[in-house]
């Protein structure tokens, strides 16, 4: 099996550090959005980032299942950051963060964004919307997306299908590829569990990652998350729990070699500690079978 | 209804629950979510959540752009005022940096704040500071300068620095927010400015990557407001000269060059007619002064 390329979510704290002296890493991810500036301080280290490393371009704002479309001013900020890094892989998330909402008496709807990544319903209407949204992004990129899926904490009851049928029918129609966040996964199977909708988390995430087309994962993602007691929530903020490493471990045989990052975004720790967590992800694939 | 107006509709409600104050008592919301008893208090945990991620990143989001409102108001003034801000006027791109242009304008009218006037342009400051880090970058050209020696029958002018703004205010707001942000002048020189009605013109520039604001004399600030206006040097000096006869043309070029607010000295495309300009001191912003 080829080497697998590691990566960290490259945030500002570790900004300076890293570029002083820069560590080995198959790549840096980082988020779009910190990088629209037309100019300033920000682009400019990840200009100078960009001549150590292949960048992933991470999106958190296109709002791919938003039912009133994609915003245009986004995707040209996206577009021209893109053709400015020549990014390695460019993702967002299976979520939507858009709509038009009423505006007071006598004003038309007015665009609002959630700045969240908020759930979509697993149905055929929403699968047409992100089918078009992702497939106006393709066009405008010239590349295929990577769709990441949620941490989704509310469900819809329009849901006709399980998340793996929504997914790989919008990789069958659109092209793009898969982002796998077991993190993600396994908050959702625990908030599950809570619901009592499953017994066996872990045999859930399996099962999911069984059911997605293989050769469609293009990147995977290890992070943390708290558990509230009455609600598990993906919060980037600590360390992967042993759940999550069996998880990326049974992953990473199943989708032979992908791509990985490790991922914080809050409370996040020195860089040393982020470097450990990569190699980590590099070296899981070496040891004996996952049995889950 | 077909199910793609449902599913619009069930993302507007979502939003409009994120954005109420009893969010989760809203109507609409609901009757679109799964139903048994236990998803219903999951769900209702999880509008929690998302509603107080929206909240914690407004407080953030304005926090990083508006420091020294934060520190005027207080954290505990502050806070609440944010999280009133993102209900009243949420975001409408998914670029956070983006957030947060017409908060000026909400404290001009905010019924608790009258007693401080001030704290409009102070927020009017902060954003054009903001926005001047991230604005595009603008490289310097000292060579172009000759032009200014030589006897053209074009007239020329100067093109200004990155993030250039300009504000006339009643207020002393350059002082105030160098106060808090460098020191320069004390806390004490600031309040005593205020409490004397110093009006100030405030000019904000970029000086490398870095965003700056100081108090200038009327002249300069008249001549800075031409030449962003595009009139020809010409007719921008003798702006400046109509203010202050004394005005030494030279040594404010040679400083503005080096600090980032002179670029390049250009021919003008057009020259534009000259006309006479008011620069006395006003709460509005002239037409031709861009919110950066």
């Amino acid at each position: 099996m080829p080497p697998i390329a590691c990566g960290i979510g490259w945030r500002y704290p570790h900004y300076a550090e890293l570029l002083e002296h820069p560590p080995a890493l198959g790549f840096l991810q980082v988020h779009s959005e910190n990088f629209f500036a037309a100019g300033g301080a920000s682009l400019s280290v990840l200009k100078q980032a960009r001549a150590h490393y292949p960048i992933s371009l991470h999106g958190v704002g296109l709002g791919l299942g938003s039912a009133c479309g994609i915003d245009p001013w986004h995707l040209e900020q996206l577009a021209r950051l893109v053709a400015l890094i020549e990014p390695v892989r460019v993702s967002d998330h299976a979520c939507f963060a858009r709509g038009l909402l009423p505006g007071p008496a006598g004003l038309s709807a007015h665009a609002v964004h959630a700045a969240d990544l908020l759930p979509v319903a697993f149905n055929q209407a929403a699968l047409d919307v992100m089918c078009a949204n992702v497939q106006t992004v393709q066009d405008r990129l010239q590349r295929p997306l990577l769709i990441e899926n949620l941490s989704a904490y509310l469900e819809f009851n329009s849901s006709d299908r399980s998340e793996t049928a929504f997914l790989s029918e919008l990789v069958a129609r659109t092209g793009c590829q898969l982002l796998v966040d077991v993190n993600n996964l396994y908050v959702n199977a625990l908030n599950a569990q809570l619901a009592g909708s499953t017994q066996d988390p872990l045999r859930s995430c399996q099962q999911w990652l069984d059911q997605i087309p293989a050769a469609a994962v293009g990147e995977l993602h290890v992070a943390g998350h708290a558990d509230c007691g009455d609600i598990v929530i993906d919060d980037h903020g600590s360390s992967p729990c042993d759940a999550v490493w069996q998880l990326y471990r049974y992953a990473q045989q199943r989708y032979a070699g992908v791509a990985a990052l490790i991922e914080w975004d809050t409370d996040i720790p020195t860089l040393s500690v982020l470097l450990e967590q990569a190699h980590l992800l590099a070296s899981f694939p070496a040891e004996s079978a996952v049995v889950l | 209804m077909t199910q793609a107006e449902l599913l619009a509709q069930a993302q507007q409600a979502l939003l409009r629950a994120l954005l109420s104050e009893g969010g989760g008592d809203d109507v609409t919301l609901w009757p679109h979510l799964a139903h048994t008893e236990a998803q219903n208090a999951l769900a209702r945990r999880g509008l929690q959540a998302y509603q107080a991620n929206g909240l914690a990143l407004a407080e953030r989001a304005l926090t990083a752009a508006y420091p020294v409102l934060n520190q005027l108001l207080g954290a505990d003034s502050f806070a609440p005022m944010a999280r009133h801000f993102w209900r009243q006027h949420p975001p409408q791109r998914g670029d956070m940096a983006q957030w947060g242009a017409t908060l000026a304008d909400f404290i001009a009218q905010a019924p608790q704040l009258q007693e401080e006037p001030y704290l409009a342009d102070v927020a009017r400051l902060e954003w054009a500071l903001h926005c001047a880090a991230s604005a595009p970058d603008v490289l310097p050209n000292a060579a172009s300068l000759a032009l200014l020696t030589q006897a053209e029958a074009a007239p020329v002018t100067l093109s200004l620095g990155a993030g250039v703004f300009l504000l006339a205010s009643h207020w002393p707001v350059a002082s105030i927010v160098n106060a808090h942000k460098l020191g320069t002048p004390s806390l004490a020189q600031a309040a005593q400015m205020l409490q004397a009605d110093n009006a100030e013109h405030a000019l904000v520039s970029r000086q490398g990557y870095q965003p700056q604001v100081r108090a200038v004399s009327s002249a300069e600030f008249a001549l800075v407001t031409a030449l962003q206006c595009e009139h020809d040097l010409e007719h921008a000096l003798n702006q400046a000269l109509a203010l202050d006869s004394q005005f030494d043309f030279g040594a404010w070029l040679t400083q503005a060059f080096s600090a980032g607010l002179v670029s390049a000295a250009i021919h003008c495309s057009t020259p534009l007619t000259t006309q006479t300009t008011d620069f006395s001191i006003t709460k509005k912003r002239r037409p031709c002064e861009d919110q950066p």
